[in-house]
């Protein structure tokens, strides 16, 4: 049915755009790309596959993915961009990201092996289901979408309400003259990366729970779609990026439901081409960073 | 708009603004031949900007600039730079990790205008000269395979000024030679611009040192808040009250 | 066997040489491993059903790269490094993706069929390219790629286009790629979508950065090690992944200027100010 198609798509938007959020952080503050972003997306799936395997519940394979996965942002921050801060050094920091993700893929193909990992979860999590208005809605779905849209909506607040994002956004518009009014840069930088990555993580986590898979694929390609949503959106403001994600879950469900769902990715990719050649600011203004730096 | 018959560079109404704030507004003025014009005004006056737009950094929002006759408002730098058009930097940008002499090479005319041509260029030493007598004149020419970023700060403003004249320019912008530079600097930075002013059509130099624009520049135009307020002899303009009050009003020391 | 070593080591050098063709303007492409894909299967379409020669089926298949190269990186040239990044990313994925659905070439079988490559046409082309850049390096040409790649704001000042200059070192790249990619297919006889992956790219950009990006000699280098020591060292093929990121993550965070910094290949001497004179290679 068209509506559920809709729903789907909007459920997996949400996902879409919790990674997306995650690089538009990253690349509001630092203004540079983080290509393992894709990876620890990935890995959620896994940590929360290996927590339930080690037999804990749901709601503790939860806190530990968002923690895990937020340590291990630090580790990418501390070893992928500590050292190229320098607004030169975008491209250097770009190639290191990616070869950490590299690392990252191979490594837990080696522990998990390279095929799906199936998740199992207790009773009939996965496939309870409600009716809503005569739609079937999964209980599941249900769940990530209004736990992704709360995360998201605690992260505007805070970027915009409280005294951390005030600091955020002064280091996104400036780091030296944040860092003359005293802000501790570094620990703002890594603040935020445990943010986006914990964000990621817990993406990864609900896509393992929906399709009740971990793969080492979707790094590449979830999460680079995510990068190209960001684009779309606009590079460094989350609305955007918000916004990206969840119109293009919404398409692409809806191209699978008409039967072009091969093209999908090569859609957003040239949608993404094509906005960059319009506007490379992307669809939206910018709500954490400035356009360009100089 | 006024055309002084012997203006090389006329510019009518130059509005610019940066999200609401007006940078530039309705700014009119002409370089005239010969003549070095001197561009002054208090911090955040629109100098920088006014050049910027001036040399194809940004486009003006309104306005008409036209350079020996032609239109030339929308054109980007290099296209400027081609037509005669040089300027230098603030902060000046060398290419540091080249040598001197490769900084000025790279600039000299014909050199440069065809990229791929310039693959299979027989006779560089032809260039190599030109360069090198270039550096002569600025009394670089002994420090030719010195890396650029190892120059001292006033060699490598000469230096910067004479990859700017390899071009063989019409018109050279200088935004802020002096910064940063001591007394002894000032006034050889002086000399050098003076020494220039022969290969040269005209020169615009923007500057906060006033006893240097008074015996260097031909006229003065000043400016404060996007606006032009004063345009003369440096010795009136320099007395205008308004201009006094321009600059009293901000922390920058008279020199 | 050896003939497999030569061709393989000499796509991959022509490979490296690809991105570094890119690197020299200053800009850093994912899309290479794309272009050597448009390579492969436009010019296996046209020997394989239209009975083109193989090195002419090549050059078309380059052109062919290149145009696409020029068409999809203009909008992001104008911009940021950064966004051509991204452009470089998307391009990558999307000839994938468009190769898979289509299927005159297979779809996500593949198609085969192409043979031709000796390692004659490898070594001709390796030795084509290499010249032709040693012929870069000496000349002006050069210093312009330099002052673009230093900085553009002020080579822009100086009356260089560096638009102009992005793109057609851009192009080039893609030309290259898309060469190496033909001769490549012609030896494997058979391709398909999944061998021209994301992944792919992301290696050819850690070849060319691996051997040292100072000068035309590191990317070869690099390409050379990259591809002959998992097949000398037992079991590295395994972790070739982790291998080539961890050496890659070494390398960036120990120099000090970072990656893309070169040193100007020329043979003169330079001096530095109170140093003794230093040659550089």
């Amino acid at each position: 049915m068209l509506a559920e198609q809709i729903i789907n798509g909007v459920v997996l938007g949400s996902m879409y755009a919790l990674i997306a959020q995650g690089y538009t952080l990253v690349f509001g503050v630092l203004d540079k790309l983080n290509f393992a972003h894709g990876e620890i997306f990935m890995l959620g799936g896994f940590i929360c596959v290996a927590s339930i395997a080690l037999g804990a519940s749901l709601p503790i394979a939860i806190l530990v993915t968002a923690i895990i996965a937020g340590l291990l942002g630090l580790v990418v921050e501390f070893i992928g961009f500590r050292k190229f801060q320098s607004p030169d050094a975008h491209l250097t920091a770009a190639l290191s990201s990616f070869a950490i993700g590299l690392v990252i893929i191979d490594l837990s193909q080696k522990i998990w092996g390279a095929e799906s990992v199936a998740v199992t979860l207790p009773g009939t999590l996965q496939t309870a289901a409600v009716s809503i208005g005569g739609l079937r809605i999964v209980m599941l779905r249900l769940a990530i979408l209004v736990i992704s849209l709360l995360l998201m909506l605690a992260l505007y607040v805070v970027v915009t309400r409280s005294s951390l994002g005030r600091r955020i956004r002064a280091v996104a518009e400036s780091p030296t003259k944040a860092a003359l009014f005293g802000i501790n840069v570094t620990r703002i930088n890594q603040q935020v990366f445990f943010v986006a990555s914990m964000m990621a993580g817990l993406a990864g986590l609900a896509l393992a729970l929906r399709t009740g898979y971990a793969s080492s694929d979707v790094g590449f390609t979830f999460g680079l779609k995510a990068l190209a949503i960001m684009a779309i959106g606009g590079m460094g403001d989350l609305r955007g990026a918000l916004i990206g994600g969840l119109l293009i879950g919404v398409l692409e469900a809806l191209a699978f439901h008409w039967g072009l769902g091969q093209l999908a990715d090569v859609f957003v990719w040239l949608l993404m081409i094509v906005i960059l050649l319009m506007r490379p600011s992307g669809l939206f203004g910018t709500l954490i960073s400035k356009e360009v730096r100089a | 708009m006024d055309v002084y018959p012997q203006s090389i560079l006329s510019v009518d109404g130059l509005s610019k603004s940066f999200r609401g704030l007006t940078a530039l507004d309705q700014i009119s003025l002409d370089v005239r031949r010969g003549e070095i014009l001197g561009l002054m005004g208090p911090n955040g006056a629109g100098k920088s900007v006014f050049i910027n737009v001036i040399t194809g950094l940004y486009p003006a929002d309104y306005g008409t600039v036209r350079f020996l006759g032609r239109d030339v408002s929308r054109l980007p730098s290099y296209a400027l730079a081609r037509l005669g058009i040089a300027r230098t930097y603030q902060n000046i940008r060398l290419l540091r990790r080249m040598t001197v002499l490769e900084n000025v090479l790279v600039a000299i005319k014909d050199h440069v205008n065809r990229p791929l041509r310039s693959l299979f260029i027989r006779n560089r030493s032809r260039f190599v000269r030109a360069a090198t007598t270039l550096l002569e004149q600025f009394h670089l020419a002994d420090k030719r395979d010195w890396l650029a970023g190892s120059l001292a700060y006033g060699e490598a403003r000469r230096l910067e000024i004479a990859r700017a004249l390899a071009g063989k320019p019409s018109l050279l912008f200088l935004d802020e030679p002096a910064a940063g530079m001591n007394e002894r600097e000032t006034e050889e930075l002086g000399d050098t611009i003076r020494a220039s002013r022969k290969l040269l059509e005209a020169m615009v130099i923007v500057e906060h040192d006033v006893a240097m624009m008074r015996g260097l520049a031909d006229r003065l135009v000043v400016m404060d808040a996007g606006h032009k307020i004063a345009e003369g002899k440096p010795g009136e303009v320099l007395a205008e009250p308004s201009v006094i009050e321009a600059y009293l009003g901000t922390d920058e020391a008279d020199e | 066997m050896i003939q497999d070593y030569i061709v393989f080591v000499g796509v991959n050098i022509v490979l490296a040489w690809s991105v570094y063709v890119i690197l020299l303007a200053g800009s850093l492409s994912f899309a290479n491993g794309g272009f050597m894909a448009i390579g492969a299967y436009v010019s296996g379409v046209l020997t394989v059903k239209f009975g083109f020669p193989l090195v002419i089926a090549a050059l078309i298949s380059g052109i062919a790269a290149g145009l696409i190269g020029v068409l999809a990186g203009f909008p992001a040239l104008r911009t940021r490094g950064i966004y051509l990044m991204l452009v470089t990313v998307g391009i990558a994925v999307s000839v994938k993706a468009v190769i898979e659905s289509i299927d005159y070439v297979g779809g996500i079988q593949g198609f085969g069929g192409m043979i031709g490559t000796t390692p004659w046409h490898v070594v001709g082309l390796v030795g084509l390219v290499g010249g032709g850049l040693a012929l870069l390096s000496r000349s002006p040409l050069q210093r312009i790629l330099d002052a673009v790649r230093e900085d553009e704001l002020s080579a822009a000042s100086l009356g260089i286009n560096p638009i102009y200059v992005k793109l057609t070192c851009f192009g080039v790249g893609a030309f290259l790629a898309a060469v190496a990619g033909s001769f490549y297919a012609h030896y494997l006889i058979h391709v398909s979508p999944d061998q021209f992956g994301i992944v792919l790219s992301v290696f050819i950009v850690l070849y060319a950065v691996l051997g040292g990006t100072n000068n035309m000699w590191g990317p070869p280098i690099g390409a050379a090690i990259m591809t002959l020591t998992p097949e000398f060292v037992r079991g590295l093929e395994a972790w070739r992944p982790t291998a080539f990121g961890v050496i890659i993550l070494c390398l960036l965070l120990i120099r000090p200027d970072g990656l893309l910094a070169f040193r100007i290949a020329t043979t003169r001497t330079k001096v530095v100010a109170g140093s003794k004179p230093k040659q550089s290679t």
